[in-house]
């Protein structure tokens, strides 16, 4: 990725991110992977845009997903994109695995890294290839690491002990569901920057299926809540 | 026909079609001692004919990893033969870089071949005039390809390039369709057998003067040792391929 910026020598350094993506939650499951994001870009403290979809499909059998800058995500598809395509350039057939994208992004983001103009991005990339299940995290600084769970953003600091409690690397494709909408109840409630409409996506050995975004269940009419018995109105 | 009106340069057609340069280049490679290269569901085999230009020198290895999974036999031109093997090892070390994996085969032929080609278009330049066998595994499957000086190439189940090299093409064509389900002895045999006819009649074939590099699906590319050879050799006075048709 060249910008025009940096040929004409006018660097400008990504220094804080303007659209941004809540966390994104993925884990192996008994024959394949899933990944879990909410469906709102935030400007700032305000909910922009609700309805976006921020897991996409880059392969027969490989999806991304990240938190962080909403534009440094849609280009990073794009180049992914690219890659793929080079299979129709070669004409021979032979399509990159889930591994090789998660590699090309960590050296892409450690290239910007290098040049201080980071992708803004925490990256996960998730397929499932020769039977085996992939999941890697690929950070803003290009750390690449393949694990069996990842979690960005405030799920990091909020989810990690629900999935270690209720989730296990051999749960059925439904536990490993329900483990994500609990993790993004959580998130709803105790996140300023999340949305309770999230979206699933998994792979498996069929290929990859994205799901419709659905909201999670968050109860808000208690009495105490809608009565508002314990505030005081101050007259003066 | 007046060649010498038309074989100038690479910049000039003559009227039937052909560049003169291209195929002078193509001769460059049939100059070169013969190497060869055969493959099984599992195996690739080369096999090369070493040539020492003297009684004091070694002989010229014919035979290049360019990586684990892939390796090249040349005819022609050994200079030549050296900038296109460092820039396939080149372009493999980048591709593993980027991707943590083996650059498929098939792609880096093509890449060798668009290199090539970029030769025979130019006033200034010539082709290069090495042939290359290249072996090579990837998820697609076992490969052998030729790459030609005018930038061609083609993928083979066996093939023979460089000196005499149709007695040995010759010997393919008979028995070529046992190559698919050979195990590796008998693959590296048949590709000792093939080179054997190709030698002059007061040569002989020995662990010095051949080549035999090996590669399989689990098997990064090695050459035989001297001892291997000489073994190998030596199993060659009693090997037929009609054995091998009996055994299935």
């Amino acid at each position: 990725m060249i910008f025009n910026s940096e040929i004409s020598g006018q660097q400008q350094h990504t220094t804080s991110p303007v659209v941004t993506g809540g966390s994104v939650i993925a884990l192996v499951y008994n024959g394949g992977v899933i990944v879990g994001s909410d469906t709102l870009c935030s400007y700032g403290s305000m909910a922009a845009f609700k309805n976006v979809q921020k897991i996409v499909q880059i392969s027969q059998n490989t999806i991304y997903a990240s938190s962080g800058e909403y534009s440094d995500f849609q280009q990073v598809v794009k180049e992914l994109a690219k890659i793929d395509r080079s299979a129709l350039q070669y004409d021979d057939g032979v399509h990159p695995s889930p591994k090789d994208y998660g590699n090309f992004l960590a050296r892409l983001s450690y290239k910007k890294r290098c040049k201080i103009n980071p992708l803004y991005l925490q990256n996960v990339i998730a397929g499932f290839h020769n039977k085996e299940r992939y999941l890697a995290l690929v950070d803003i600084y290009g750390t690449y690491l393949e694990s069996n769970f990842i979690t960005t953003g405030f799920a990091s600091y909020f989810c990690k002990a629900i999935i270690s409690n209720y989730w296990n690397e051999n749960c059925t494709l439904e536990q490993a569901k329900q483990v994500i909408r609990e993790c993004f109840k959580v998130l709803f409630c105790r996140d300023c920057r999340a949305h309770d409409v999230i979206q699933l996506a998994y792979v498996d050995e069929q290929g990859t299926h994205i799901e419709e975004p659905e909201r999670v269940e968050t109860k808000w009419d208690f009495n105490g809540f809608k009565s508002r018995a314990n505030e005081k109105l101050h007259t003066q | 026909m007046l060649k010498h009106l038309y074989d100038t340069d690479c910049v000039t057609w003559s009227p039937q079609g052909k560049l003169f340069q291209v195929e002078y280049a193509m001769e460059a490679v049939k100059q070169g001692s013969i190497c060869l290269g055969l493959k099984s569901n599992e195996n690739v085999v080369l096999c090369s004919l070493k040539r020492q230009p003297s009684e004091l020198a070694g002989y010229q290895e014919k035979q290049f990893k360019i990586d684990d999974h892939m390796a090249i036999a040349i005819a022609g031109l050994t200079a030549d033969a050296r900038v296109l093997c460092k820039y396939m090892r080149t372009e493999c070390l980048e591709y593993k870089y980027t991707y943590e994996s083996h650059h498929p085969v098939g792609r880096l032929v093509f890449k060798v071949a668009e290199k090539s080609q970029h030769k025979t278009q130019s006033g200034a330049k010539r082709p290069y005039g090495v042939g290359l066998l290249v072996a090579g595994i990837d998820p697609n499957g076992v490969h052998l390809f030729e790459t030609c000086p005018s930038g061609n190439y083609y993928e083979y189940k066996c093939q023979a390039i460089g000196s005499r090299s149709q007695a040995a093409r010759t010997y393919f064509e008979s028995w070529f369709h046992l190559f698919e389900k050979s195990t590796l002895e008998q693959l590296i045999l048949h590709g000792l057998s093939a080179i054997k006819k190709a030698i002059m009649e007061d040569e002989e074939l020995n662990e010095k003067n051949v080549e035999v590099g090996i590669l399989g699906k689990n098997l990064k590319f090695t050459h035989l040792n001297a001892q291997e050879l000489k073994d190998y050799i030596a199993k060659l006075e009693t090997f037929s391929p009609n054995s091998q048709i009996q055994q299935e």
